[in-house]
């Protein structure tokens, strides 16, 4: 296991490279190396064993493999899969591809690290590739996104720099574990790199603009798997060391929260998808042992819907209710639209009661209100009116939807007791309430909430402001 | 007294990114601010010692620790890598915004 880890890592650099040396092979290139990971992904998942893989002499540098560590490497191996499958239909170069393997590379290695400076290499190397992804069109507004990203992303990651340098000093090592021995401000620094990273609470600010300007397949890879690698670090630390778990959870909620308020007040399609990534990855949070299966399917029908939206008439939500769209567009993202909410039959309900289930009795309340609130958020797309005249699916999307349709489907058999009729009535009965609240509500509603703490300025001037809350939050 | 003007560098980096309007300041600005955590770690590696880490069994010296020395080599190949990329990022934005001022450039082009 261990050669063949190590090996696999590898590869995934190797024939990113490769890719861009042989342009004719790209597309077959590709797919193999994501059909190995996914091979992979449930070889690591199916086996219910932990295991370490520690360098010699090695100052806490480790790979650690574990459930988690599978749900998350089979989420990347799908998404991936279903982008790439997007792309032969669009005429891309082979320098997409080869940037979209590399990113796929350096996603899977942060799923199995489980020390400071590897995870640093990683996440680093996922800006850089996700940088040259969003620039790709080369349009000035694709560059001034992808450069701001970096440049938020590249500012956090030298705080965290920081942050791992103390956790060396207290303890001769760059293990995870050792961060409960750190002094506060290390652990404030390296949770403010991992949050700007992940997109969490108000950190995550950056992230509807970047999500939603990128190109169609980008969207989908970024809101699928590269903000998790931000979140798997925190949700691997909170299972190594309990005493950071409240810290995580009180993060989780006001995440969901916020994601959810942000895309209430949203008319533009792709934004209302970013946004409601923010919320999703404090759900996450509230419960890193249930988290691997929310990551699967969140993964799942974010890229589907992002895929989605690239295809509809129109990005503005009341111009979709004024020019219906195709009945084959409209019936990939009301099934999307209903695993978010959470509908029985759909990987997002199974996921829901198993994040529900692990948590305490105050916490599963506020979680269900914010379920309600996803709910209220997926009834802006479910009730678009459609008309079978007009441009239908494209034949490609077609089947990268269904595939995805598919696996939404499949995906339940990670937790299938989750079907008990007091659960299903749950389910059913909250996503009634929000569409009710969506027609009183929502839909006459006409307020946009303001842009301004979405610019760069302040974007960067947030970090400090989080850096001395997560201080205190620790230090008290 | 060393300690506090390496992190003293960093947050100079770091203000200056807030504050600077031109876009190519803001770019250096970071590159000021990577050099201070750079430092940073020279410094925790020096706490022991300054002796160079080869062994020597004839005399006896206090070793500075290799280790974070060894991993900052990988961050700053990382972080110029990166000031590289800004950097064409950079130019290709000034063919159309020859003052490179982020409020404009932001205003251009966020919808």
């Amino acid at each position: 296991m261990t050669v063949l880890t190590i090996a696999w890592i590898t590869l995934s650099l190797f024939v990113g490279l490769t890719i861009y040396l042989l342009p004719k092979l790209d597309r077959y290139l590709a797919f193999g190396m994501v059909l190995l990971s996914g091979g992979y992904g449930v070889q690591v998942l199916l086996d219910q064993t932990l295991r370490e893989i520690v360098l010699l002499d090695h100052f806490g540098v480790t790979l650690l493999l574990d459930q988690l560590s599978g749900y998350f490497i089979l989420t990347n191996a799908l998404v991936t899969a279903a982008v790439l499958g997007y792309c032969i239909f669009q005429q891309k170069s082979a320098f997409f591809y080869s940037q979209a393997i590399i990113l796929h590379g350096s996603i899977n290695a942060v799923f199995i690290c489980a020390d400071f400076m590897s995870l640093y290499v990683a996440l680093e190397v996922i800006g850089i590739a996700a940088f040259l992804l969003v620039s790709y069109p080369k349009t000035n507004r694709s560059i001034w996104v992808a450069l701001r990203y970096l440049f938020i992303s590249n500012t956090a990651m030298l705080f965290y720099l920081v942050g791992a340098v103390l956790v060396y000093q207290a303890n001769n090592s760059f293990a995870f574990t050792g961060l409960i021995n750190s002094p506060p401000e290390a652990i404030a620094l390296i949770f403010l790199g991992l949050l700007t990273k992940g997109g969490i609470f108000l950190s995550g600010l950056w992230l509807p603009l970047t999500h939603s300007e990128s190109e169609t397949p980008v969207s989908a890879m970024l809101s699928g798997v590269v903000v998790k690698t931000g979140v798997f670090p925190l949700l691997r630390c909170g299972l190594l060391m309990e005493e950071l778990t409240p810290t995580l959870q009180l993060l989780g909620m006001a995440t969901a929260f916020f994601g959810v308020i942000y895309a209430l007040f949203e008319k533009d399609s792709k934004r209302i998808l970013a946004s409601s990534t923010i919320s999703q990855l404090g759900w996450l949070m509230v419960a890193p042992a249930a988290a691997g299966m929310y990551a699967l399917g969140h993964g799942l029908v974010k890229s589907l819907l992002f895929l989605m939206s690239g295809s509809l008439p129109s990005r503005n939500l009341d111009e979709l209710q004024e020019k219906p769209m195709h009945t084959s567009l409209w019936i990939p993202l009301i099934l999307g639209s209903l695993s978010m909410s959470g509908f029985p039959l759909w990987i997002g309900f199974s996921a829901k009661a198993l994040t529900l289930k692990s948590l305490g009795s105050w916490q599963e309340m506020v979680m269900n209100v914010a379920s309600v609130g996803t709910a209220l958020i997926f009834a802006k797309f479910i009730f678009l009116p459609h008309k079978r005249q007009g441009e239908g699916i494209k034949p490609g999307l077609k089947w990268v939807a269904s595939f995805l349709i598919c696996a939404l489907l499949l995906g339940n058999i990670f937790y299938w007791p989750a079907y008990t009729l007091p659960n299903m009535l749950k389910a059913v009965g909250a996503i009634a309430v929000a569409w009710l609240a969506y027609f009183v509500m929502v839909k006459p509603l006409k307020f946009q909430l303001p842009r301004v703490l979405e610019k760069f300025e302040h974007l960067i001037g947030v970090m400090s402001a989080i850096l001395v809350l997560l201080f205190w939050t620790v230090f008290a | 007294m060393l300690e506090a003007c390496v992190l003293a560098t960093v947050f100079v980096g770091f203000i200056g990114i807030i504050f600077k309007h031109n876009l190519l300041m803001k770019i250096i600005s970071m590159d000021v601010m990577s050099t201070g955590v750079i430092a940073y770690y020279t410094v925790i590696a020096s706490r022991l010692g300054f002796g160079t880490p080869i062994l020597n069994p004839e005399n006896d010296v206090q070793y500075a620790d290799p280790v974070p020395q060894a991993v900052i080599l990988t961050a700053i190949v990382i972080g110029f890598s990166i000031q590289a990329l800004m950097l064409v990022g950079a130019m290709k934005l000034a063919h159309d915004n020859p003052t490179l001022e982020t409020d404009r450039i932001e205003q251009d082009n966020t919808p």
